[in-house]
């Protein structure tokens, strides 16, 4: 056996332990370390992999019985999941210090990352459902074991639901494809009528798309992320929702050839939906998990949008630009695993000091807390798309796949391209607007509470993993040239272009992008102009301009009234809501109440509906359900007969 | 060796340059509206004076607020030797027209951040404002950009620059749609009226200005000098798209000086004529201009096909 896979197994076996160990209060945070360790390994196993292009264990198969393997596809994920989970579970030691269940949520946090392993390095199609499931269900159990309010509880129920519900695509796919043998002979689709095809690349597409929160399939990620506990918050928008998405790869990259050719101009439209209203939906959020949770629809909808291009590329036959969309989908994938499980364990944080993380309620974290801060913003710089983080490195990637797209593509991919193109800029400049607004409230101006005013930083395991995240956010952001280097062979159309794998990146048809130059210049600039200002003299401390009145904290500025402007000319799409309720007294007015929220429109115009006819048909199938067993009895004999119709009717 | 430092002492002389351009804007300005005005040179008598004043920080601000002048100049000065002058420029700095996109995003982020570290409610809704009209006015950049890069068939500013030379590109609709969108853009990123009002001493109606108004000192020179710089880089980028230069060093430099003081005197002209648009209505005209940008795609896609 090679180096890999033992590191394979040692890691899977410590992680094992660990469960274990944590399972004992007294020992809980001796096994998160023993967890942190074994996924590590893990982890390095899958580099290792991803490095030396080769692969490990047995390749796909037809059969039922339990193989496990890693390719350089696998072995990426593997990687991104230990680079998520590691500091996750480290982060976990001080952040389950004080809660409830506390071992039961290690318990499941270990076994959820395993269960994401599994799914990526399953070699059939009973291990890949059997791991699916049970990444389905291991944060439910976290949920639960965190709250039990009805909310919670209704967010679990509409996780579970839509989940299993598009998991029926995951299952039938998955299963005809085995069923086909489709897994040893990508071949013997094409023996199939098309309508096979499209029928299977719908399915994927549903089940998939839905695990991943591809709008409209998304509904229930923003319930349920934010009501997980932070870490797990992490791991699921940082991996759970990737790995989906590697499910998706793998259908439409790998198994389903040939193609049908309304599959990559649909996923385009759905991942530009998903990019710029996720965002949009983002912007007009109050809680930051909620936020941040919609900000994971749009990213996954940034990567989709790659790989939509990469399957427009590869239809019209340029397999080069085809290989760069698709590693621009994994470099984001990688990228967004590492700033999102940032933001949502810094999230976990300030939950910890402050309580409730209701935007307008915080303020002025950046001074309480200055590394948790400091990595906060590094993270929201990221996601934002500002260079010189990874954010803006994938994007330009990204972007570049779209307007080569355009430039280069028959009409089909030009008109695409350029939509695409044009959609993530919007996205991009309202990711900007939407962390300006939450560094903003959370990390800067005036406490807005008095739990705010009173928090400190919090312990070295919690404060270490989200310093060692933003500085992993940097470097890829500086050098993204290097990681993509390693990354080139992943896709199934060859090799990148050796000028897009340096220090510089330049794909064919671009002009230089040079992260590193661009990082050292605004740098050093900003030095050098920060020392002029000090030679200045003293900054003099001022009170803020408000025309000479006297500053009140009631008159602060609040995430509705930052983002007030573009809710008024976005109106007609996003129907914001109003009501305005003034109680007199006698001729007096007592008081003004003003309440004002955005609609989740998705929810009100496409899941109420669909959620009421599905329950008003349950109703009427429970009139069937009496109860009385001449009833039952009833239905045993007309199934009977009905079974013996179908046998003489088949046979006949 | 000598046309290479010649090409980096003319980049760099773009960061010096830089402040002409208001101060021309606002001298034919007042030239137009029968007053005699400042000198072209008053934004730089203005630095200098700014420049000798300490700096104020409101109470309980962070370094997010005593960074960002710095931040957002450094990041203009980059966009600056970005892009080229007379189809040169500094290698190293990369030439990617979506590089000048990312610092502009920089440099937004930042101050519109510093604008919370006070949480003054003024500059507050000013930099909402501002990344409210980005919202549009990014996509439409980008999609004025894709049409200019029809003429080379490459995102690479220099090649970009140096097809717009060519007098086939002319003859193409994309290329004129893709100067109605610019010029829109010109308008938005330079904060000109009718989008905004750079004169306005009236903090309801600001847009640009808003955050920079508890700055003083070498802080507020930084952040002049960079509002300087994005005159400087849209109104160079709009020269060298959509004016055809003639090929030997010398010439082309002063074809552009040309044509950058005729969009001077344009911006000018524009300024003086229009009142200043309903802040809503903006998205409006941005949307418009995005409309025209599908056309001139619509128009290429159709040129290939037939």
């Amino acid at each position: 056996m090679t180096a890999p896979a033992w590191l394979l197994i040692i890691g899977a076996v410590v992680t094992c332990g660990g469960i274990v160990v944590s399972a004992v209060p007294q020992s809980m945070r001796t096994g998160l370390a023993m967890q942190a360790l074994g996924v590590a390994l893990i982890g390095a196993a899958g580099g290792m992999v991803v490095v030396g292009d080769g692969s490990v264990g047995s390749q796909f198969s037809n059969g039922f019985g339990p193989t496990v393997g890693v390719d350089p596809l696998s072995g990426f994920f593997v990687a991104s999941i230990a680079l998520v989970s590691t500091p996750a579970l480290i982060y976990a030691r001080g952040y389950l210090s004080e809660s409830h269940h506390a071992p039961a949520i290690a318990v499941t946090t270990g076994v959820f990352v395993l269960a994401l392993v599994g799914v990526v390095v399953a070699r059939d199609a009973v291990t890949f459902l059997i791991m699916w499931e049970l990444m389905s269900v291991a944060p439910a159990v976290a949920i639960l074991l965190v709250s039990r309010s009805p909310e919670t509880c209704r967010a679990v129920l509409i996780y579970l639901g839509s989940t299993h519900l598009a998991g029926v695509g995951v299952w039938l796919s998955m299963l005809t494809l085995a069923h086909l043998g489709v897994f040893t002979d990508p071949h013997s689709l094409a023996a199939q009528p098309m309508v096979v095809q499209s029928l299977l690349a719908g399915a994927a597409l549903v089940g998939f798309g839905t695990k991943a929160g591809l709008m409209p399939l998304h509904s229930w990620l923003p319930r349920a992320h934010p009501a997980a506990p932070s870490h797990v918050s992490a791991v699921m928008s940082g991996m759970m929702i990737k790995v989906a998405l590697y499910g998706l790869v793998r259908m439409l990259f790998e198994w389903l050839a040939p193609l049908p050719a309304w599959v990559a101009p649909v996923l385009l439209g759905v991942a530009a939906l998903s990019c710029v209203a996720g965002v949009l939906y983002a912007l007009m959020q109050h809680e930051l998990k909620r936020l941040l949770a919609f900000h994971s629809v749009e990213n996954v909808g940034i990567i989709s949008l790659g790989l939509a291009a990469a399957l427009l590329a590869a239809s019209a036959g340029q397999r080069q630009l085809a290989a760069l969309a698709f590693a621009a989908a994994m470099l984001h994938t990688l990228n967004h695993a590492l700033f999102k499980s940032l933001l949502f364990l810094c999230a976990g944080s300030f939950q910890k000091q402050v309580g409730k993380l209701d935007l307008d309620r915080l303020g002025g974290l950046l001074r309480t807390m200055p590394l948790t801060g400091a990595s906060f913003l590094a993270g929201s710089m990221a996601i934002a798309g500002v260079p010189p983080f990874n954010g803006f490195a994938s994007e330009w990637l990204t972007l570049q796949a779209l307007v080569q797209l355009a430039l280069h593509g028959n009409p089909t991919g030009t008109a695409l391209g350029a939509l695409g193109a044009a959609a993530l800029a919007a996205t991009a400049a309202l990711a900007v607007f939407c962390f300006v607004k939450v560094v903003g409230l959370v990390l800067l101006g005036p406490h807005r509470q008095k739990a705010v005013a009173s928090s400190h930083e919090v312990p070295p395991s919690m404060t270490g993993p989200v310093v060692v995240l933003a500085a992993l956010c940097l470097a890829i952001g500086v050098a993204p040239g290097v990681v993509l280097g390693q990354m080139g062979h992943l896709s199934p159309f060859g090799a990148l272009p050796a000028s897009a794998v340096g220090i510089t990146l330049a794909v064919p048809g671009s002009g230089v992008f040079a992260p590193v130059a661009l990082a050292a210049f605004v740098v050093l600039c900003t030095a050098v102009l920060q020392l002029a200002r000090r030679r200045a003299g003293t900054t003099a401390p001022s009170p803020m301009w408000i025309c000479g009145q006297v500053p009140d904290s009631r008159l602060a500025w609040t995430s509705a009234g930052f983002t007030k402007s573009l809710l008024l000319v976005l109106t007609v799409v996003l129907r914001p809501r109003r009501t305005v309720s003034v109680e007199l007294d006698g001729v007096l007015v007592h008081s003004v109440v003003h309440e004002s929220d955005v609609p989740h429109l998705f929810d009100e115009l496409l899941f109420r509906p669909v959620l009421g006819r599905v329950l008003a048909a349950s109703r009427l199938l429970r009139r069937t359900q009496s109860g009385s067993l001449r009833a039952y009895l009833t239905y045993l004999l007309v199934t009977l007969v009905l079974v013996l119709v179908v046998v003489r009717v088949g046979v006949g | 060796m000598r046309g290479n430092v010649l090409a980096i002492a003319v980049q760099l002389s773009g960061l010096v340059l830089a402040p002409l351009l208001p101060g021309v804007i606002q001298t034919i300005k007042a030239r137009l509206q029968g007053r005699v005005g400042t000198s072209p040179l008053q934004p730089y008598r203005d630095l200098r004076r700014l420049w000798g004043k300490r700096s104020v920080a409101p109470y309980d601000s962070t370094y997010v607020y005593r960074l960002a002048p710095s931040l957002s100049a450094a990041a203009l000065a980059c966009a600056v030797l970005v892009v080229p002058i007379g189809a040169s420029t500094i290698g190293w700095l990369g030439s990617d027209m979506l590089v000048p996109i990312g610092l502009l995003a920089l440099a937004r982020f930042s101050t519109a951040a510093a604008a919370w570290d006070p949480g003054g409610g003024f500059s507050l809704m000013a930099a909402g404002r501002d990344l409210m009209f980005s919202v549009f006015a990014e996509p439409l950049l980008l999609l004025a950009f894709v049409l200019v890069a029809i003429g080379s068939h490459s995102t690479d500013l220099v090649q970009m620059v140096a097809a717009a030379g060519d007098p086939h590109v002319a003859t193409l609709p994309a290329h004129w749609c893709a100067a109605l969108a610019f010029g829109l853009v010109v308008l938005v990123e330079t904060g000109r009226q009718p989008i905004d009002n750079p004169d306005t001493h009236l903090e309801l109606t600001m847009v640009h200005e808003g955050p920079l108004l508890e700055y003083a000192g070498r802080d507020l020179a930084m952040l002049q000098w960079t509002a300087a710089a994005r005159h400087w880089l849209m109104l160079v980028l709009a020269v060298t798209f959509f004016v055809p230069m003639p090929a030997p060093v010398p010439w082309n430099l002063l074809t552009l000086a040309l044509g950058v003081a005729g969009l001077c005197a344009l911006v000018a002209l524009v300024e003086t004529s229009l009142a200043k648009m309903r802040i809503l209505r903006v998205p409006v005209l941005l949307g418009a201009g995005v409309a025209i940008c599908m056309i001139g795609l619509a128009s290429w896609i159709a040129q290939g096909a037939l």
